[in-house]
């Protein structure tokens, strides 16, 4: 028993080193799980057909949501930009301002953000299912390897479907942009391409690459890791997967804040 | 030989606190305890699907946890495991579920006829129709079904020690009673070591050459069937004569 007169104070560091615990934990675990995922593919013990599956779903299976947040995207950037600088910036600001937001930002957050409801949901529930229906340990009985099999693929593929994704998106996005600005505030193709090209440096798509290729890590690598730490039935895997999607969100969020400091300066 | 030496597991609270238990080549042994005590940590430490905190498991001489990489392999290798609940592969049919059975090297080299043939043969032994359930995927099957499908992914590999996580619960008494008889034949014509799991207290006095009952941590009981069925210890008498009032319950219901 603690002494109730410290009790909060008490609990206060309980729960303070509980938390601490728990980052230690995942990121042991997860520090783990990437080094068990480049063994393993160093080693090639990873199937190409199932990484060629998992881009399947995560790459064509995607294109028509990607395709639709893309266009609003662009949509909503051509309008609100347009009327923003209506009268007081040359018409072609508009074309620079679309193509920056979308290949800069837009384009690979929204991505990211959609790929975490339909590809870390997905196997984050997937790999839970599979921890408390024992088919894990069943893998594992039988001398395969979980990481090989589940793991590596599904990381893998993430890193190669999600720069292709996010190009697609970018294309789609500056399309929309510029079917929008043409119909909304009468700025042609021409003009709209002139001022994307009047402020355009390589740069820019390499560093919305590179977005994408962190956030096709990270929602594979924190969706398994969370399916693997599964626990408790049909109820822990639900749990585990708003868990897991909680997870990723925060994790895009704060590494898409520290690209500027990083790529931008 | 299975030896487990002083396992100690625990997860929010001590499951296993020393367990010591040793099962010969060959031997059919069960393990009795009340739900809840360990019984598929125990069995699981064996194969190191769960870590224990402290202790080692030796395999004819193999130590799990302090021989390496390549000995858990090699460890793995020996034993079929039967879960308790099937643990089907959900996306792959019962023919690609049972061929997993057979070790992943084996597996690439062997022809496609003779992998037909030893899944074929592994279904068969669990009265399982391999012509109708081999396109089937775990989620058609019953849930005998699937424990048969099970025990079939176990034994295609042809383990020298099977482990069998309450293999009959939840089958029907024929089949209940093939898969005894399976056990059997396992052990007495293969030298396979059998270490069983069982709620069916009966089932494996009548069967086992030893028996180990698992109370609070640590083994209470350790000997043969006639031994256990005598015991002074008050524990163990509760635990048998419930057991044996469960059975007549089942007796009248059926
Ligand atoms: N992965 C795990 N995480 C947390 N607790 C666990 C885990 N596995 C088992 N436990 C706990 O360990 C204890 C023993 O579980 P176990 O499944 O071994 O019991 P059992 O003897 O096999 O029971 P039953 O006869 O019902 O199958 C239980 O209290 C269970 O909640
Ligand atoms: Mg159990």
């Amino acid at each position: 028993m603690a002494v109730p007169i410290f009790s909060p104070v008490v609990g206060w560091f309980a729960r303070l080193g509980r938390a601490y615990r728990l980052t230690l934990e995942h990121s042991g675990a997860l520090g783990l799980l990437v080094w068990h995922t480049i063994v393993a593919t160093v080693r090639l013990r990873v199937r190409f057909r199932d990484v060629v599956t998992q881009m399947h779903i995560m790459g064509i299976q995607s294109l028509p949501i990607v395709f639709v947040t893309a266009s609003l995207a662009g949509i909503v950037t051509s309008q609100q930009g347009g009327y923003q600088l209506i009268s007081a910036s040359p018409r072609y600001v508009l074309g620079t301002l679309v193509v920056q937001s979308i290949v800069l930002e837009l384009g690979p957050l929204l991505t990211a953000i959609v790929l975490v409801g339909r590809i870390g949901a997905r196997i984050t529930a997937e790999l839970g299912t599979m921890v408390v229906s024992e088919q894990i340990d069943a893998f594992e009985s039988l001398g395969r390897d979980p990481v090989a099999i589940l793991a590596a693929p599904r990381i893998i593929a993430g890193i190669i479907t999600m720069p292709l994704l996010v190009a697609f998106a970018d294309v789609v996005g500056i399309w929309a942009g510029m079917l929008m600005a043409n119909f909304d505030a009468e700025i042609g193709p021409e003009t709209f391409l002139y001022g994307a090209r009047l402020f355009w440096h390589s740069w820019d798509l390499f560093y919305g690459l590179s977005k994408a290729v962190v956030f096709g890590f990270v929602i594979p690598v924190i969706s398994v890791h969370m399916g693997f730490r599964t626990r408790g039935g049909a109820e822990g895997v639900g749990l585990q997967t708003t868990q897991a999607v909680m997870f990723m969100i925060l994790t895009i969020l704060i590494l898409d804040a520290m690209f500027p400091p990083l790529m931008l300066q | 030989m299975i030896r487990y030496r002083n396992i100690h597991k625990s997860f929010d609270i001590p499951v296993l606190e020393g367990v010591d238990l040793e099962v010969e080549t060959g031997e059919m042994f069960a393990l009795f305890g009340p739900s809840g005590t360990g019984k598929s940590v125990l069995l699981k430490t064996t194969l190191a699907l769960v870590i224990p905190d402290r202790g080692d498991v030796e395999i004819d001489g193999l130590s799990v946890y302090y021989g390496g990489p390549k000995t858990l392999e090699q460890v793995r290798r020996k034993i079929g495991f039967v879960f308790q609940h099937a643990a089907l592969f959900d996306s792959l049919n019962v023919f690609d579920n049972v061929a997993m059975g057979l070790p992943e090297a084996e597996l690439a080299r062997m022809p496609r006829r003779d992998v037909a043939r030893r899944v074929w043969d592994a279904l068969e032994t669990v009265n399982l129709e391999p012509r109708e359930i081999l396109a089937k995927i775990p989620s058609e099957l019953s849930g005998g079904m699937k424990k048969r499908v099970g025990i079939a992914r176990a034994v295609v590999g042809r383990p020298e020690i099977l482990l069998w996580d309450e293999p009959t619960t939840g089958l029907d008494p024929i089949n209940s009673a093939a898969v005894e008889r399976l056990i059997k034949r396992l052990s007495t014509e293969l030298e396979v070591t059998s270490l069983l799991v069982t709620h069916d207290v009966e089932g494996g006095l009548s069967m086992c050459d030893r028996v180990a009952m698992l109370y609070a941590g640590s083994l209470r009981f350790c000997g043969t069937p006639d031994e256990f069925r005598n015991s002074p210890d008050h524990v163990v008498q509760a635990f048998v004569d419930r057991a044996a009032a469960e059975a007549a319950l089942d007796m009248a219901l059926v």
